[in-house]
This record gives structure tokens, C-alpha cells and sequence, in this order.
């Protein structure tokens, strides 16, 4: 036997002695729930007793924050540094480039496509998801019957891991075998090589009239149909967190006051759920061009120019090329494509946004 | 009626494309290896191979990896109800100098992808000494930007004259918060749990990154060990992917129930 | 409430923090300086495998027996998932300056450790007096297998050993042949085409379900007589190299090969399932696949791929290696030791026998139990007879990006978006970028 490795048995020590406390918390929550009561009414008197008010917000909005902003910090902010400093040098012979690595990019047209394909997979992902996704919620609301079973029937495609719901993927969509193919086949229309489909889904349904390389290809289609289903799980819970959050009362007094389904939904629910659909189109779009899993999962390489898009291509920089300072340029660039998206979205939706 | 059986109608067909890869996982998981390479869509095995299950559980200290996975989800989960709750309601109901700064850094954090940050946050993990502990798998994960914005959103829902009221009362800030104003917010709270936990249960290349102790594997690091070189076996595969992901079902089954009745009704009593 | 202040300070603050400051780490000028690395570990000399279920057992074993015999640090064997998981986990280790003392990989990411300043020649080891290779040893392994490692653009220095090898070989579904009245699996590439016509004028099928994996289209180059590089210039231009990229055009065209999906074994499944005739993988796939035949054993067989020159045969030997990495020369003494007691004729054989991939010697090939191993069924020996005749991939820097690119230009070619002509022309042109900017 070899000998026991002694960094090892601290972590199980920590371990143990975490779950002793976690114990000791159940039997004895009532009295813990007492003591935090007090320690807080505390802390708020002590906050209470600065005479200046905004003195006074200062601090106890410091006390809520500095956990958060503490370790966001430290694992969020200090990455984004390092990425950003860089991204200013040539990592493979340690010596300062400016701003060489952004120029390189610039001229490189795998980083063009590459930018091309996140954006078609933005533009196609979002919109479809977020309408899919909350019709089915709305619909999910409603029903009556059979709701933990429907519930759960709309959450598995998310918690499937992407690895094995990818290679369910795969099995349908196989070129020659493939279940779809079949299907196809038997109705009569031509077989389709899906994931290895490097043409335009455009010139594939055209039958040619469009040229090949317009538009996004049928395999980036695929992975999009794949990221709708296994993403939309996501968004259906937050659409139903924020549904249940709608006074029944408003939607009830809605319909005493004879207005039918969708005017209820237009007058009433859209306006409440503003802020979630807000926070959803934030959200979307940031995963949206940070994808990562969907692409990697399925396709595994980089293999087709069409399936690369920046992460990917980020990714093969950094960790197949070794090339972190041209990697960091990129991702820096991806960064700022985000931050302008988002501020976009802040200026133009989150302006129309109803809060009470 | 009619309209009540098209709803159906209709959630039901969708429900039958969101579980059908879900079923073929769990019937390819009992197939022999002949079957399972067939590929083909019917998903009942010829012949059950329960011993599939022995196979992989001996493959691999499964026993471990759950009791690992489990752990340090559960430690980030709470810890980021917390700090979310936190911070989410500062930024929603305080007004202070440096607000805008503040919650545009924590946003700033989300627009990074996570493959880039990997090396950045690995020699932070070398330079605190936290390789190979549970502290590399949990403290990085303690706090994220979107579920502070989440709660931020939830918070600012909430009428101004629930504190206003709870002020009145005696209530300072941190009290209001905990008593008040997180029952109200509790559908979105269990949002934030259930991504929280998923988050953390299916991580695998952070982990992989950090800790090479076999004591300290994860459920998602147990499926790779089915990725032979020369081949994958998928029914094996499919098997342990089917264990690993039952918590995460059973999770959400248990969580969904908060999603139906309404915050409001069960809220203020103080 | 818009964040937009909060961004502008923070790009300002990000710009500022990232401006100035010059971390010790940085500070190298020119390059010149070499990195200086510690040991992840400092209590086990750690050996980042790739291995699964019952070969990482065996592994660990072997491990076990060498830790008993030679006393000092122990070896320990971590499995982190497949190889580009330990080529991310080593990238990371080299950002950090702190590494395992040896891990398994492919010599194209060799070559970018060797870049990093990571990686330790191993001559010093190999040559030493004491603990070095004897001439018995050297004149032991199969030509070319040793030399598979030695990396011309790096002064001819070796920086990795060959440790799980296997070649490029044909997989033949009898049954499907038999059917269209085929009795000898294909010799040449022309036999191979008109057996492939043939199954689809008898059977309606399709002869070869094709994986485009770089490897296997270098194999079919290797089998023409034609070369990969030349120096850091590629070959892809070269009339070898063209006749391939023709040769899969022609069999997509005439609908008598597939593509399968990339990453996926479709083309194993594809073939024990009787769908096609053929297909193209490493011989470390034959437990596999026998498995998989398990009910009709005498079904299939594996043979040489198909040649231009049957005088002189050719294929890839492909598979990992295993380098040592710059910890301390305690670790790395210790690691050349496990290396040398792995590849010891009778680990060497027992290994062979366990796991599928090849014996590296004479005397583990003449090992009594890989014999009756070579005597059980009548192509077991198939891989093992094509060792002679299989060489390596190039190894510089670079050729990891390269592999996408020819993989694309297969995938093209397949797919009928470029004549092979067309692709091979295009590739020449983009692996030479990739490659010149590499060195």
C-alpha cells in the first residue's frame, strides 16, 4: 500500500467536520434561528444609529455586498485582468506585442467566420427560445393535471448531461442510419448528413438557388435545435418563477372586467413578467455568445469551419495552439461584444421595463 | 373543452420529445454491447443486462464521487443563496454611492466565458495552496452574477411600502430581508437553488483542472472513465449517466412544487 | 439604473491594472531565459495517463511493481479523462510553472511542451551508462518504433518514448463481402474500388463507412509512397498526397463511401451491425469489435490497408507516447526508470497482451504467451505484421493545428464542396501558414 497522502485527509477532515455542522444545525435550528434573529436585529440597530442617511445605506449596502463582491472579485475580475494583460503579449516567446495580437485577429478570417457563426447561432437561438419556452410555461401555468409529471417531462432535456443527450443527438441524426434519415427516406425526401453538413441551410432548402456558403449551415441549424431543446428547460423555470409571482387576484380581476385569454396575457401578464423576460433577454444573449457545451458536445472538434464560432475558437487557440496572448485578444474582443449587447439591451428594453 | 384537450394535446407531444432521449438513455443503459451499438430507435433491450449496473458501480468508487459531488454542491448552493440574497437586495433597494460601479463589475464577471478565465483562476487556486482540496472546488463558486441579478430583478418587483410598513414595526434593513422580504422572493430563490446545485453537480472540466486526488473525484468525472481509447461503451455510459443525473431529477421534482403556489399569498406574516 | 458608468469604469480600471505592473512571470525578454518548473507534487513522482477500467488497473499495477522494486518515491498513476484533457491540464500546469514528471500524449502536442521549455530530452537517460538503453535493448525494439520520437526540429533530440502504440489498419466484414461474391479482402487501392462497386451493384450498400480523421487520411498518403512534410513545409500539393483527396471524392461521388460523424465510433457500429464492408481505425480497436462480433467470431478480419506499391508497403503508427516533464532530476531519474521497466521485455509483452495495443520488441513479440496470443485467431497477428511497415506522423509544431485542417479538407471532399484537387491545393496553401507561424 502506498502511504496516505496527507492533504487528502484534511479535505475529508473539513469534510466530516463541515457535515457535523450542517447536523448540528437541524437538531438545533429553532435556537440557531433565535440567535440569528438577534445578531441581525443587532447589526440593524448598530446600522440604525448613523445619523446620515446615505452614510447610512453606505454601510449596510457594504455589509450585504462584500461577500459577493469579495469573491467575485477575486475569481471574476482578476481573470478578466489577467485576459486583458495578456492579450498585449506574445505568450510563446514572453515578449510585450500591444496591440499586435487584436491586429492579427482582424485580419484573420477564421475569426471573421467564426464571429459570423456566433452570431447567426445568437439571432437563431434567442428569440425562438425565449418564445418557445414561454409558451410553454404560460401553457405549463395553467394546466391543471398532471403538473409535477409535465413539469419534470420539460426540465429532463436540462439536467440530461450535455455529454449523453448529446450522443442521443448524434444516434438520431447519424448520416446514413440515423432514425431521421429514415423517417425522411420513407416520405420520400432526400437523406441529409446533418451534423456533417457544411452547406447552407438556405441553399439546401433553395435546392441550390442560394450559393452553399450563405447563411448558417445545416449542422449549425442542428446544434441550434439541440441548445433550444436542452436550454429551453432553463427558461421555462424562470418564465414559471416569475408566473407564479403574478397575483392571481390582478389576472382574476382582469377577467371580471371581460377581457379574454390574450388580453389578460397583454394587458396583464406581459407587463408583471417585464422584468423577467428582461433579465431573460440578458441572460440569453450573454450564453448565447458564450456557447460552448452545445458546440463541443456535438461536433467534439473544430472540424467544420461552419460549427466553429469564438469560444471554440478561443478554446483550440489557448489549449491546442498554446497561443494564450492571441486567445486573450479574442476573448477580450468577445467581452466587449457582450458588454456593448448588453448595454444595448439596457438602453432600448430595460428603459420599457415595468417595475411597481 | 376543446380547447383545454389541445392544451394538452400539445404539452403532452412536447413532453414526448423533451423525455424521448431521456427513456432511449435509460433503455440503452440495460442493452448488451451488441444492441447498443445498433443505434437503432427502438429502446427496449432484447435481452436485460442488469448487470450493467454492477459494472459500472465497479468501475469506478461511484460511492466517492457522490458523496463528493454532493458535498460541495450543497456548500455552494447555500452559500450562494446567501451572498445572492445579499447583494441582490442591496442593489435593488439601497441607494448608495459607487452602486453603478459595483453592479456593473458583478455583471463585468459574467461576460467573460468560463474556458478563458480557466488559467487566470488555476494559478489563483496554486497561489492560495488550494490544489487538490475541496476549497478549489467550492470558494471560486460561492458567489455568481447571475443570480445576484436574478434576485435583484425579484427584489425590485416588491412594492416600496412593504419596508416603509416594516420600518414602522422596528425593522432595520437586514432584518426586513430576512423576514419579510426573502419569503416573498422564494419562487425565484428556489430558481436560484436549482441552477445553483446543477451548476455545481455537473461541473467537470474546473474540477478535472484542480484536483487530480482520486479522493476528491466528482459523478461527472466518473462518466469519463467509460471514453476508452478505443472506443466508447455506451451502454455503460449510458447507465452511470442515468444514475449520475437521478438527484438532479428528484431536485427539481421537489423544487417545482414552490413554483405553483403564489409568493404573494403566503407572504407577508412577519 | 443602466450599468453603463459602471462598464466605462471598469474597461478604464481593467485598462490600468492590465497597463502597468510587470509580475515576475511576464517579465521574460526575448525568450531567452529558460522557465524554471517545480513538481506538482513533491511527495510521488505523478504520471498523468489516459487509460480506463481494466488497462488503467494493469497500469496501476505495473506501477505498483516498479514502486517496490526501486524504493524511492513512489509512481503514481492519475487518469484526468482523454488526451486533450491532459493537454488542457498540462497548458494550465505550464501557465502555473508547476508540472506531473511524465504524462501520455500525442507527439504533436509534444512538440508544443518542447516549445514551453517543459519538456526533458530523454538522450541524456536513454544514453546513460548506467540506467541508459544497452545495444541489446536498442537492436531489441522494432526498427523505426524508437526513432518515431526524435524530433528534427528540436536538434534531432527524443522527447518522448513510444508507450501505447498501434497501427492503421483495414477492418472487413466477411459476411458483406461474401455477399457480393468477394472471397479476399482488397491488396491495392484499385481492388479496393472495384470491391466497393461491386458490394453496391450486388447488395445495394455501401462498401467503407469513412471516419475523416487526420491520421487515417496520413495513412492513405503513407500507402501511396507519397510524404507529409518536408521540413516545416507541408506536402499536401504532391501527387500521393492529391491521388488521396481524388480517390475519396471518387468514392463519395459514386455513393460507395460514407462520412461518419467525427468523435463518434459510427463507422465500428456502422460494421458490426453489417452495414458496410469496411472501415479504417487503429488495431487497438480489435478487442472492441470482438466483442461486438462476439456471436459470429469468424465473421471479420483485419489486414493491412491498401496500397499503391505492394513491394512497399506502408501505414501509420499512431498512438501515445510518454514524455518527461522538467520537475526535479530525482523525479525525472525515477520516471525514466518506470518508462524503462514499462517497455522491459516481459511488462512489455504483458501489457501487449492485456490491452490491445502492440509489442514494441522482439523479445515481447517472442514472448511464449503473445505466440499462443498470435495462434488464437487466424488475425491477431494482422496488426502486429504491419508494424515493419508503419512510421510515424510528424511531430512539429504546429501539426496539431494542422490535423483540423486536413480533417476539414477531407470533410469538404466527402461532402462534395471541393474537388479533391481543389482541397488538397487549398490545404497545402493553409497548412504552410499554420506551420510557418508555428516555428
Amino acid at each position: 500500500m502506498d502511504g496516505v497522502d496527507l492533504r487528502s485527509v484534511s479535505a475529508w477532515t473539513t469534510g466530516y467536520a463541515l457535515l457535523a455542522a450542517v447536523l448540528v444545525g437541524l437538531v438545533a435550528h429553532k435556537a440557531l434561528l433565535r440567535l440569528a434573529d438577534r445578531l441581525l436585529e443587532a447589526i440593524d440597530s448598530a446600522i440604525e444609529r448613523i445619523r446620515a442617511p446615505r452614510t447610512r445605506s453606505a454601510v449596510a449596502a457594504f455589509l450585504l455586498l462584500s461577500p459577493a463582491l469579495a469573491i467575485l472579485g477575486l475569481f471574476g475580475v482578476v481573470p478578466l485582468v489577467y485576459a486583458v494583460r495578456i492579450s498585449l503579449f506574445d505568450t510563446r516567446r514572453d515578449i510585450f506585442v500591444g496591440a499586435g495580437n487584436y491586429a492579427r485577429a482582424w485580419g484573420d478570417p477564421e475569426f471573421w467566420r467564426s464571429l459570423s457563426v456566433t452570431l447567426y447561432y445568437a439571432l437563431g437561438t434567442i428569440p425562438l427560445t425565449l418564445a418557445i419556452s414561454f409558451c410553454v410555461a404560460w401553457l405549463l401555468h395553467r394546466a391543471a393535471r398532471g403538473r409535477g409529471f409535465l413539469r419534470t417531462a420539460y426540465f429532463l432535456p436540462y439536467v440530461t448531461s450535455a455529454v449523453a443527450a448529446a450522443t442521443v443527438w448524434r444516434v438520431l441524426l447519424r448520416p446514413r442510419s440515423g432514425f431521421v434519415n429514415v423517417m425522411l427516406d420513407a416520405i420520400g425526401l432526400p437523406m441529409q448528413d446533418w451534423l456533417l453538413e457544411q452547406r447552407g441551410v438556405l441553399h439546401i432548402l433553395t435546392q441550390g438557388w442560394i450559393p452553399p456558403g450563405v447563411g448558417p449551415s445545416l449542422a449549425l441549424c442542428c446544434i441550434m435545435a439541440f441548445d433550444i431543446w436542452h436550454a429551453s428547460g432553463f427558461t421555462i423555470v424562470i418564465f414559471l418563477a416569475g408566473l407564479t409571482a403574478i397575483p392571481r387576484e390582478l389576472m382574476e380581476a382582469a377577467v371580471l372586467d371581460g377581457a379574454g385569454p390574450l388580453q389578460v396575457l397583454r394587458r396583464v401578464v406581459l407587463p408583471l413578467l417585464s422584468p423577467t423576460i428582461f433579465f431573460l433577454a440578458v441572460v440569453s444573449g450573454i450564453r448565447a455568445f458564450q456557447s460552448f457545451n452545445s458546440f463541443y458536445a456535438l461536433t467534439n472538434t473544430s472540424r467544420g469551419a461552419d460549427t466553429q464560432n469564438l469560444v471554440i475558437y478561443i478554446f483550440a487557440q489557448l489549449y491546442e495552439s498554446q497561443r494564450y496572448g492571441y486567445g486573450a485578444a479574442v476573448a477580450t474582443l468577445l467581452c466587449a461584444a457582450i458588454v456593448a449587447l448588453t448595454i444595448i439591451q439596457w438602453r432600448y428594453v430595460g428603459r420599457r421595463v415595468h417595475y411597481e | 373543452m376543446t380547447r383545454r384537450i389541445a392544451m394538452y394535446g400539445l404539452l403532452c407531444g412536447g413532453a414526448l420529445l423533451t423525455t424521448f432521449p431521456f427513456l432511449w438513455m435509460v433503455g440503452t443503459a440495460f442493452m448488451d454491447d451488441r444492441q447498443a451499438a445498433s443505434a437503432s430507435l427502438w429502446f427496449i433491450p432484447q435481452d436485460w443486462q442488469w448487470g450493467n449496473l454492477r459494472q459500472v458501480f465497479e468501475a469506478a468508487p461511484f460511492g466517492t464521487y457522490f458523496f463528493n459531488s454532493f458535498f460541495v454542491a450543497i456548500v455552494v448552493t447555500v452559500s450562494v443563496a446567501l451572498t445572492s440574497l445579499m447583494a441582490g437586495y442591496a442593489f435593488a433597494k439601497l441607494d448608495f454611492p459607487g452602486s453603478r460601479l459595483a453592479f456593473g463589475l458583478v455583471l463585468a464577471t459574467m461576460m467573460i466565458p468560463f474556458e478563458v478565465t480557466l488559467i487566470p483562476n488555476f494559478l489563483m487556486i496554486r497561489n492560495l495552496g488550494w490544489y487538490n482540496t475541496y476549497a478549489a472546488l467550492i470558494v471560486p463558486w460561492c458567489a455568481n452574477a447571475f443570480s445576484i441579478f436574478l434576485l435583484r430583478q425579484a427584489f425590485l418587483s416588491l412594492p416600496a411600502d412593504y419596508y416603509d410598513a416594516a420600518k414602522v414595526d422596528g425593522c432595520g434593513h437586514l432584518r426586513f430581508l430576512a423576514r419579510v422580504a426573502v419569503p416573498l422572493v422564494k419562487p425565484t430563490l428556489v430558481t436560484v437553488i436549482l441552477f445553483t446545485f446543477l451548476g455545481s453537480y455537473n461541473a467537470l472540466m474546473w474540477p478535472i483542472i484542480v484536483t487530480s486526488d482520486k479522493e476528491l473525484r466528482v459523478v461527472q468525472y466518473g462518466l469519463t472513465v467509460f471514453w476508452g481509447e478505443g472506443g466508447v461503451r455506451v451502454n455503460l455510459l449510458m447507465c452511470a449517466s442515468a444514475i449520475v443525473i437521478l438527484p438532479s431529477v428528484a431536485l427539481y421534482f421537489a423544487a417545482q412544487r414552490y413554483f405553483l403556489e403564489s409568493a404573494f399569498s403566503s407572504g407577508i406574516k412577519g | 439604473m443602466t450599468p453603463l458608468r459602471g462598464f466605462i469604469c471598469i474597461a478604464a480600471l481593467t485598462g490600468i491594472l492590465a497597463g502597468c505592473g510587470n509580475p515576475a512571470s511576464e517579465s521574460g525578454r526575448g525568450g531567452a531565459s529558460p522557465r524554471v518548473f517545480k513538481p506538482i507534487d513533491e511527495t510521488a513522482v505523478l504520471f498523468w495517463d489516459r487509460q480506463t477500467l481494466e488497462t488503467a488497473d494493469l497500469i496501476t499495477r505495473i506501477a505498483g511493481e516498479y514502486n517496490a522494486q526501486h524504493g524511492g518515491l513512489p509512481v503514481k498513476v492519475e487518469h484526468l479523462g482523454d488526451y486533450s484533457d491532459i493537454n488542457r491540464k498540462l497548458s494550465v500546469s505550464i501557465q502555473a510553472r508547476e508540472l506531473p514528471a511524465m504524462a501520455v500524449g500525442y507527439d504533436s502536442m509534444t512538440a508544443e511542451y518542447v516549445q514551453a521549455g517543459a519538456a526533458v530530452p530523454l538522450d541524456e537517460y536513454m544514453n546513460d551508462a548506467e540506467v541508459g538503453l544497452t545495444n541489446e535493448d536498442r537492436a531489441d525494439f522494432f526498427p523505426g518504433v524508437l526513432a518515431t520520437s526524435t524530433n528534427p526540429a528540436f536538434g534531432g533530440k527524443t522527447y518522448s518514448f513510444p508507450f501505447t502504440k498501434s497501427v492503421l489498419v483495414m477492418y472487413f466484414n466477411k459476411k458483406v463481402l461474401r455477399a457480393a461474391g468477394i472471397e479476399a479482402p482488397p491488396k491495392t487501392w484499385d481492388e479496393f474500388l472495384a470491391q466497393c462497386r461491386l458490394i453496391k451493384d450486388k447488395t445495394g450498400q455501401f462498401g467503407y463507412a469513412v471516419d475523416v480523421d487526420c491520421s487515417t487520411i496520413d495513412g492513405m498518403i503513407y500507402s501511396r509512397g507519397g510524404e507529409l512534410v518536408r521540413g516545416a513545409e507541408s506536402l499536401f500539393d504532391q501527387p500521393a498526397s492529391v491521388a488521396v483527396f481524388e480517390y475519396l471524392e471518387t468514392l463519395a461521388k459514386e455513393k460507395l463511401a460514407f462520412q461518419i460523424q467525427p468523435g463518434t465510433f459510427d463507422d465500428r457500429d456502422e460494421f458490426t451491425q453489417g452495414r458496410v464492408a469496411f472501415f479504417f481505425r487503429t488495431s487497438s480497436l480489435r478487442p472492441y469489435v470482438a466483442a461486438m462480433m462476439a456471436q459470429d467470431p469468424d465473421g471479420w478480419g483485419i489486414a493491412m490497408i491498401p496500397q499503391a506499391h505492394l513491394e512497399a508497403p506502408a501505414t501509420v503508427l499512431y498512438g501515445g507516447n510518454i514524455g518527461i516533464f522538467q520537475t526535479t532530476p530525482e523525479q525525472q531519474r525515477i520516471a525514466w526508470g518506470f518508462i524503462k521497466y514499462f517497455t522491459s521485455p516481459e511488462v512489455s509483452a504483458r501489457w501487449a497482451l492485456g490491452s490491445g495495443y502492440l509489442p514494441l520488441r522482439k523479445s515481447a513479440a517472442d514472448h511464449p504467451d503473445m505466440q499462443a496470443f498470435f495462434k488464437q485467431w487466424e488475425y491477431n497477428r494482422a496488426a502486429f505484421d504491419c508494424l515493419p511497415h508503419a512510421r510515424p506522423e510528424p511531430n512539429l509544431a504546429g501539426w496539431q493545428e494542422v490535423r483540423t485542417l486536413v480533417e476539414r479538407a477531407g470533410s469538404q471532399v466527402m461532402s462534395g464542396l471541393k474537388t479533391g484537387r481543389q482541397a488538397a491545393m487549398d490545404l497545402k496553401q493553409e497548412a504552410d501558414r499554420v506551420l510557418a507561424a508555428a516555428q
